[in-house]
């Protein structure tokens, strides 16, 4: 084999500035590869990489904007406005659940918070049992997560990685006696500057922008950004390409129209976005389930204030995790808080005197984010043109998963008072706060399901999955066991969608391991897909 | 296709050029900006917010929610910059407002103008805009605690003004905030990982 060089920094990409002075190529052009692969975050990356390392031509196609790690400026409210998906803005109908996602080359990897947790044993089986997916049982399944471990530099987080906020959720567990662990994450060299969420400009976080992506390209994979796949071609019932068009990141300038001509295409676009191609490409589904079984792992941001000065914005961003509750009741705590902009996500921040107020006591606070287990009734719908329509993102907390982010609420109140706190701010639209433990369960009490669980806790979500089942079954399922849909041959599905049913870990290292199981099937079968 | 990779510096230096070369044209955009528009302004906006242009909020927007950020963010009492003169939290409010989706851009100005026109009894069917500065707040914290629509609306309108005040780093040091690190630190660039091996 060739020797393969990567390069030291960036990743070659080619922008809608670059397009728009390019007279070669002018407003409308084609462009031929064996693979073009929607969507560059932790699934797309990993799909480009294995790809060309296995010797195809592909083509990498990126609706956000490229954003290299050198020009990061570890300031959360600029990065939001410029890499994350609708400006932190992409809600619910009823805008009271966010849902958080990177729109930038490398995707949410890049503005993650490099939290990294397997799915169990219990969890890889039971989807091999009851969708029959036997390549996903844990037995065959952890080969993959295992190598992904090791790409990633997923390693468990050593003493100086947990700060004095994460100290806190760990003296409340101990006096609780409830089982805690320092939390796995992707980083190398972690410089603990606390600066997750807003890119990590030293890249020591693992995130798709410093190895899948520069991996890929080394192996000749070509990455567009700035380009939005509006369909999936088909002829004669199998994909054959996409069309995309590409725009300006900053004036929203319509630069070109690009059509591609593929062997395959593979959407790696995420849950939420995968499923609303798909639908504006209208492609038969037997099942009746594209775009639904929406699972989001919400979770609420509860706050608590101590006597002494913490200053928990420093260190790393995630240092520990309660995982007392995590297999029997889908709750899993992680410490957290970061830059000022995180506190505002919290519950209500008042007003006037009280807001100040409540603002200055920054040094004294610290964040746990308690995610709860959903079961999955959501649903993504594209209504309108495909060029001109818009996207939906249904779900409300039944009454079931409404007590579910009460119970993971009040625990995460319950620890924080065991550990110190002289006040817990509650993650509400309503103004809640406990100033002791003997006051919680009343306070919580105040918060009541009301119509559909609507503008009761302030959640969000950084894991939608689930909306393009992955089964045996075409009756009840989007994907075939191997990653393609079931009635549209060459066209793969390899990211969060394809998940069976709700998961309570974070999702990001099953995903990666997904997207490497889904390449191995097409490489294996490379005869069947491929042209040449 | 353009080849955005950089050369790498040579031995001890490679891995820093790009944070050096960023905190220069910092220094270099903001020593410009002080000497053609005068020091005074650096740090301050010479612009009343009246005066200011607004690409995507409209006038009556702009009036609910300066009287809003006023209310919310009393700042200068506490020794902080502004939010209305210093911080330009509603014209951040309108860049942003530029690139919400269609459909958010919509919800923002139906949501703008029912806060500003729910009419309620305690306050004597004013408009928002109409009311003192008591009476203000304690419209903005019975919205606050009243039903699901009211507090959700209040939390989200609360949000934007204060994310779009907060964010600005002169507001920083009223937190004890840092801020940025890396470069302070001095702390290398790693630049992208080594191929696995196969």
């Amino acid at each position: 084999m060739a020797f393969v060089r990567v390069p030291r920094d960036g990743v070659p990409v080619t922008q809608a500035k670059d397009v728009a002075l390019d007279p070669s190529l002018g407003k409308r052009f084609t462009l031929k590869t064996d693979v073009v692969v929607v969507g560059s975050g932790a699934a797309g990356s990993m799909v480009a990489y294995e790809m060309a390392k296995a010797g195809r031509d592909v083509l990498v196609l990126e609706s956000g904007r490229y954003y290299p790690s050198s020009e990061f400026t570890e300031h959360l409210g600029d990065t939001m406005t410029k890499i994350y998906q609708d400006q932190v803005g992409q809600v619910n109908t009823t805008a009271d659940i966010i849902f958080v996602q990177g729109a930038c080359v490398g995707g949410s990897t890049v503005v993650g918070a490099c939290v990294m947790e397997e799915p169990g044993d219990k969890v890889l089986d039971g989807w091999a049992e009851k969708y029959g997916l036997d390549a996903l049982s844990a037995e065959k399944f952890r080969p993959y997560l295992d190598k992904v471990a090791e790409e990633l530099q997923i390693h468990t987080n050593e003493a100086h990685e947990i700060n004095a906020c994460a100290h806190k959720v760990i003296q409340g567990c101990e006096k609780m006696q409830f089982s805690w662990k320092p939390a796995q994450r992707n980083v190398k060299q972690c410089a603990l500057t606390g600066h997750c969420l807003a890119g990590c400009p030293s890249d020591r976080k693992m995130s798709s922008l410093v190895t899948h992506l520069p991996w890929a390209s080394a192996y000749g994979a070509r990455i567009f950004s700035d380009t939005e796949v509006i369909r999936v071609k088909t002829l004669d019932g199998r994909a054959r390409g996409v069309e995309a068009r590409i725009v300006d990141p900053d004036s929203g300038a319509h630069v070109a129209d690009m059509n591609v001509d593929a062997d395959m295409v593979v959407l790696a676009a995420g849950g939420i976005h995968t499923p609303l191609i798909l639908q504006r490409s209208q492609v038969p589904d037997r099942s009746g389930q594209l775009g639904r079984n929406l699972a989001i792992q919400p979770f609420t941001q509860v706050l608590g204030k101590f006597k002494e000065p913490l200053y928990g914005f420093r260190g790393a961003l995630v240092g520990v995790q309660v995982d007392e509750f995590t297999h029997t009741d889908g709750y899993t705590i992680f410490s957290g808080l970061a830059e000022p902009e995180s506190l505002l996500a919290q519950g209500d921040m008042k007003a006037g005197q009280a807001h100040i107020e409540f603002m200055k006591d920054y040094k004294y606070y610290a964040g746990v984010n308690a995610f709860s287990k959903d079961l999955g009734n959501g649903y993504v719908k594209w209504d309108g043109d495909a060029y001109s329509g818009s996207k939906t993102i249904h779900y409300n907390p039944s009454r079931e998963e409404f007590e579910n982010m009460k119970a993971s609420a009040a625990l995460a109140a319950r620890i924080f008072f065991s550990g110190g706190a002289e006040k817990v701010y509650l993650p509400t639209f309503q103004s809640l706060q406990a100033n002791s433990v003997f006051e919680l369960d009343e306070k919580m009490d105040k918060v009541d399901y009301g119509i559909k669980g609507m503008y009761t806790f302030r959640s969000n979500s950084f894991s939608p999955h689930g909306t393009c089942r992955m089964g045996a079954d075409p009756y009840e399922s989007v994907v075939s066991p191997t990653g393609e849909m079931h009635d549209t041959p060459g066209l793969f599905v390899a990211d969060a969608s394809l998940l069976p049913e709700s998961m309570s870990a974070p999702i990001q290292w099953t995903v990666h391991a997904l997207a490497k199981y889904v390449s191995d099937q097409i490489n294996n079968n490379a005869s069947n897909y491929f042209i040449s | 296709m353009k080849n955005n990779n950089r050369a790498p510096l040579p031995g001890h230096l490679a891995g820093l050029e790009p944070l050096s070369r960023r905190g220069f044209l910092r220094a270099s955009v903001l020593a410009g900006a002080a000497l053609t528009s005068g020091c005074a302004s650096l740090f301050g906006r010479k612009d009343a917010p009246e005066t200011l242009q607004y690409y995507s909020l409209k006038p009556d927007e702009v009036d609910v929610i300066t009287r809003l950020t006023e209310i919310m963010l009393p700042t200068e009492r506490y020794g902080l910059p502004s939010s209305t003169t210093v911080v330009p939290t509603v014209k951040n409010i309108d860049i942003m407002a530029q690139r919400f989706p269609e459909q958010t851009r919509e919800l923002l100005g139906l949501g703008i103008w029912v806060f500003n026109n729910r009419p309620m009894m305690s306050f004597k069917f004013k408009k928002f805009t109409s009311l003192s500065d008591a009476k203000a707040l304690e419209y903005v914290n019975a919205m606050q605690e009243g039903a699901f629509f009211e507090r959700g609306l209040m939390t989200t309108l609360k949000a934007l003004i204060a994310l779009n005040y907060w964010r600005d780093e002169r507001t920083w040091p009223g937190l004890e905030y840092h801020g940025p690190v890396t470069e302070t630190w001095g702390v290398r660039r790693l630049g992208n990982a080594p191929l696995p091996r196969a």
